[in-house]
């Protein structure tokens, strides 16, 4: 069902479907989902998600969470009330989603799309909603963000907040490889959406040793200055713009985790660092008139 | 302690002034032989919004060239600078230059400015190297804020908040983080003995404490003081200045980093909208 107009090459759409199929697969069970713990009422999204779009969602608020894997974060939020849609590319991760729904007493307030992001408005049609919801490790998989954000704003309704939890574009151009405790630039920090990053995939970032022989990624980088570009080009309003010095997901091994699922770099003592970006948050409105 | 940071960084400014009126860098004879101290960017992207008759704010503005570049263009400018020797300097350079009729300066810090000046500009201004000297971000949005029409526009153009992080002896092949991206509130002490402007100068006062901002910490208070985003653009060059050795002027006489030219952001510039 890929839409002709959509700017993911065919191979790469091949690839990373494949691929999203196969991590849903081991996410299910895999130690960086707490799947059981959410099956047992914990919320599935981060501390930094619920102080700031938490006060946006209330019972019968209506939430479309784009690119939403097997629906965990989605599925929190129709926990707290709201009625929610959650889309994503992957038949399996969608097919996940709906049972967990189901297992979860959710499945009266929550609808799963399977969908390529580009074609969303096929599918929601004229669709509308009080918040769309999008977050870590989503833009990386699509190489126009000017395309996303024009879907992001067509499916807001007028005063909407559209909420973006998201990896910092840091975090993507540091080495993998480099010794323990060292942070070396190493990638480009400036998009480039018609040579996509290609890269053989070795594990997952909530797995690590999980099997993924002969997976393939294909990713694009996206500088502050595209993001933030096409919310403005879509008409969106930024409201709020923080940068925050944890991940949501371990970028290296000695990282450290908290209680929270955060992942910390270590200082000498064994804490903290908080003086490197990992991660962003924006909350931007579609006016009113 | 706030008040030494404060002293130690005057010192060093006042000192910069008579080191910098002389300097390459800062041209004096090609700004008195007309020339605009302003560059492209500045000039492309704010440019168009100056004219005759346009009242322009000019924050941290040292002894005033690009301040009175934009008088020349047409404005009405005011500019502001902590370094009374700066502020001095500034004066003595529109006179001459026959602009004492349409620029005011004056000596103040940004953050007690609303105290000692009254008003509200078309354009609120600062760039290059302005913003690791304050401390508290949320002050200096108020500030801009607090000086702006409504409708009126805040331009900035500033080196990257990645343009501090790398460590001084990065080279193309490593590229190593050794700064801090937040600074929460405590500044960085350092001990500089050569001027960015003048490398051959031997400034006497050579203790400043600097402040590292991420671009969030920059924008986040200016959207909640009522402005709105209208663009945010990110460069791999940046203006000739920073004296990094992972550093190299391109053809153009901008700065990049050595073995990642295209890669690398140094600089950016904002552009934001008071709300009616």
């Amino acid at each position: 069902m890929s839409d002709v107009t959509d700017p993911i090459p065919p191979e790469a759409r091949a690839a990373n479907l494949e691929l999203w199929n196969a991590w849903t697969r081991i996410h299910e069970h895999a130690p960086g989902y707490h799947t059981e713990a959410f099956k047992a009422g914990a919320t599935a999204l981060k501390p930094v998600e619920l102080e700031e779009l938490g006060p946006y969602v209330r019972e019968g608020t209506t939430l479309l969470h784009l690119q939403c894997h097997f629906g965990l974060d989605t599925l929190s939020w129709a926990r707290r009330g709201a009625r929610v849609v959650g889309l994503d590319l992957s038949d399996e991760a969608v097919a996940l989603a709906r049972r967990l729904a189901g297992e979860t007493g959710l499945a009266d307030r929550a609808e799963f799309i399977c969908s390529d992001l580009y074609a969303a408005d096929r599918r929601l049609e004229g669709r509308e909603f009080d918040v769309v919801f999008v977050n870590w490790g989503a833009i990386e998989w699509l190489p126009d963000l000017d395309g996303w954000a024009r879907i992001v704003a067509r499916h807001l309704r007028p005063g909407g907040v559209f909420y973006l939890a998201e990896v910092h574009p840091f975090a993507y151009l540091l080495s993998e490889d480099a010794p323990e405790g060292e942070l070396r630039v190493e990638d480009r920090y400036f998009p480039t959406p018609d040579e996509p990053d290609v890269q053989p995939v070795t594990g997952s970032y909530a797995d690590p040793n999980a099997d993924t022989e002969g997976l393939i990624a294909y990713g694009w980088a996206h500088s502050f200055a595209e993001i933030l570009g096409s919310m403005v080009g879509a008409g969106l309003v930024l409201e709020r713009f923080r940068e925050h010095p944890y991940s949501p997901a371990p970028l290296w091994s000695w990282m450290r985790e908290d209680a929270g699922h955060l992942f910390w770099l270590p200082d000498a003592k064994n804490g903290q660092r908080h003086d490197q970006p990992f991660s962003y948050t924006l909350l931007a409105t579609r006016p009113d008139h | 302690m706030l008040d030494d940071y404060l002293k130690a960084n005057l010192a060093s400014w006042d000192e910069a002034v008579g080191l910098h009126v002389g300097s390459e860098l800062y041209d004096l004879a090609g700004f008195r032989a007309g020339q605009s101290s302003l560059h492209d960017l500045e000039l492309g992207e704010l440019g168009p919004q100056v004219g005759e008759g346009t009242t322009l704010l000019h924050l941290q503005c040292h002894f005033g060239l690009d301040t009175l570049s934009w008088a020349r263009q047409g404005a009405t400018v005011t500019g502001v600078d902590f370094s009374g020797r700066g502020i001095a300097q500034a004066r003595a350079l529109a006179g001459e230059a026959g602009l004492a009729r349409r620029a005011t300066f004056l000596q103040s810090d940004v953050y007690s400015l609303p105290d000692k000046l009254d008003g509200e500009f078309d354009v609120v201004f600062t760039s290059w190297g302005a913003l690791i000297w304050l401390g508290d971000l949320e002050r200096w949005a108020q500030v801009v804020a607090h000086f702006l029409k409504p409708g009126g526009t805040f331009y900035i153009a500033e080196f990257h908040p990645f343009a501090y992080l790398l460590a001084d002896d990065s080279t193309p092949d490593r590229l190593r983080v050794g700064y801090p991206y937040f600074q929460y509130g405590e500044p960085q002490r350092f001990d500089e003995s050569a001027d960015y402007a003048d490398p051959s100068a031997q400034p006497e006062h050579t203790v400043t404490f600097e402040w590292n901002h991420g671009l969030a910490e920059i924008i986040d208070p200016l959207l909640r003081n009522g402005l709105r985003l209208d663009h945010l653009h990110e460069f791999p060059y940046t203006i000739p200045g920073l004296p990094f050795s992972f550093l190299e002027p391109d053809a153009g006489g901008m700065l990049r980093v050595k073995g990642h030219r295209d890669d690398f952001p140094l600089s950016f510039s904002l552009k934001m909208t008071k709300e009616t």
